[in-house]
């Protein structure tokens, strides 16, 4: 038996013994009654925010400044790392040829599929668990396996290029932005959502600016992840071009 | 509730398992595997505490995202461990 395999044994067995013996010892039970904070939400988020789903009326309308500066965060990871891995001149890569014809067609339906999906847990962010960071997270998915099973050339020439995508998030989280102070022009707090945001549009239940922020979020997720997909699948023997000066 | 706190500990027990060998994985295509291992239990230890939209984020980013960063990152430098 090698030595990892039973390091492996000895760590399982020590944490199950110890699990075992503070469950006996101690007699430690999960709590089955709510906490006020949480019959709060459960009892008036209907009345507040217009929507059924608690955890996104909590996080884009109770909390919704702390999920803007969040969303701010991850914009300017993904701009650093675009600054880092820029290359000056265009990229032109060798490879064109992507898998095989079995793979492309499996990616094709596969793609479509999680592109469904991604759109129905964002749309339905409001009523279902779900929303706009799940759904474009789900989305970003479909633009990794894109850029190996067609290759990244292939996408470029398209012109789906990172900086575009990168560009694109901006433009959504302005929209997000514009969304949160939009209510300030009437005299409004910002980030207000019943008082100025309708709850229906056209008969449907769309929770005011829940909506709103759920699928702007979406296409700044979906656009963010898919450029960081991009700019790392540019092969590393072109940066090394790159610092030597020549290609 | 008794099925909860079990299906709880074997996730629980099944990614201190994977967390292990993803740490000492020399081959990192193989790590990568591991953590996304690691990750689906912590998914279903998330899902028997009754938090579906931690889950959907949950397995989007750590299973899909991180996994297929991680390959990516792994394509730029060399697969095993010395």
């Amino acid at each position: 038996m090698s030595k990892r395999i039973l390091v492996l044994l000895i760590i399982t067995i020590l944490s199950l013994l110890t699990s075992l013996l503070i469950t006996l010892l101690l007699g430690v039970k999960a709590p089955t009654s709510i906490r006020d904070l949480g019959k709060y939400y459960v009892a008036n988020t209907i009345q507040d925010t217009a929507s059924p789903e608690a955890v996104t009326a909590i996080v884009w309308d109770y909390r919704g400044l702390d999920t803007i500066y969040e969303t701010t965060v991850l914009y300017m990871a993904i701009v650093g790392g675009l600054a880092i891995s820029t290359i000056s001149r265009k990229v032109q890569l060798k490879t064109r040829i992507g898998l095989t014809g079995i793979t492309r067609t499996a990616t094709r339906i596969i793609v479509l599929l999680i592109a469904t999906i991604a759109f129905a847990i964002t749309l339905h962010g409001h009523l279902t668990p779900g929303g706009g960071f799940p759904g474009g997270s789900a989305m970003a998915i479909t633009a990794m396996l894109i850029v190996p099973v067609y290759t990244l050339q292939s996408l470029l020439e398209r012109g789906v290029t990172s900086t575009r995508l990168v560009a694109a998030r901006g433009l959504a989280l302005t929209a997000i932005g514009l969304v949160a102070i939009l209510p300030v022009l009437r005299g409004l707090e910002a980030v207000t959502n019943q008082k100025f945001y309708p709850s229906h549009i056209a008969g449907m239940l769309i929770s005011g600016s829940l909506w709103f922020y759920n699928f702007f979020e979406f296409l700044a997720v979906a656009s963010g992840f898919a450029a960081v997909a991009l700019y790392l699948s540019i092969p590393e023997e072109l940066y090394r071009e790159e610092l030597r000066g020549g290609g | 509730m008794i099925v909860t706190l079990i299906v709880i500990a074997i996730a629980l027990l099944l990614s201190l398992i994977f967390v292990y060998l993803a740490i000492t994985e020399k081959d990192l295509l193989k790590a990568v595997v591991f953590s996304a291992g690691q990750s689906i239990c912590y998914a279903i230890l998330l899902h028997a505490m009754a938090t579906p939209d931690i889950v959907m984020t949950y397995l989007a980013v750590s299973v899909g995202l991180y996994s297929a960063l991680i390959v990516f990152v792994i394509s730029k430098t060399e697969r095993y461990e010395v």
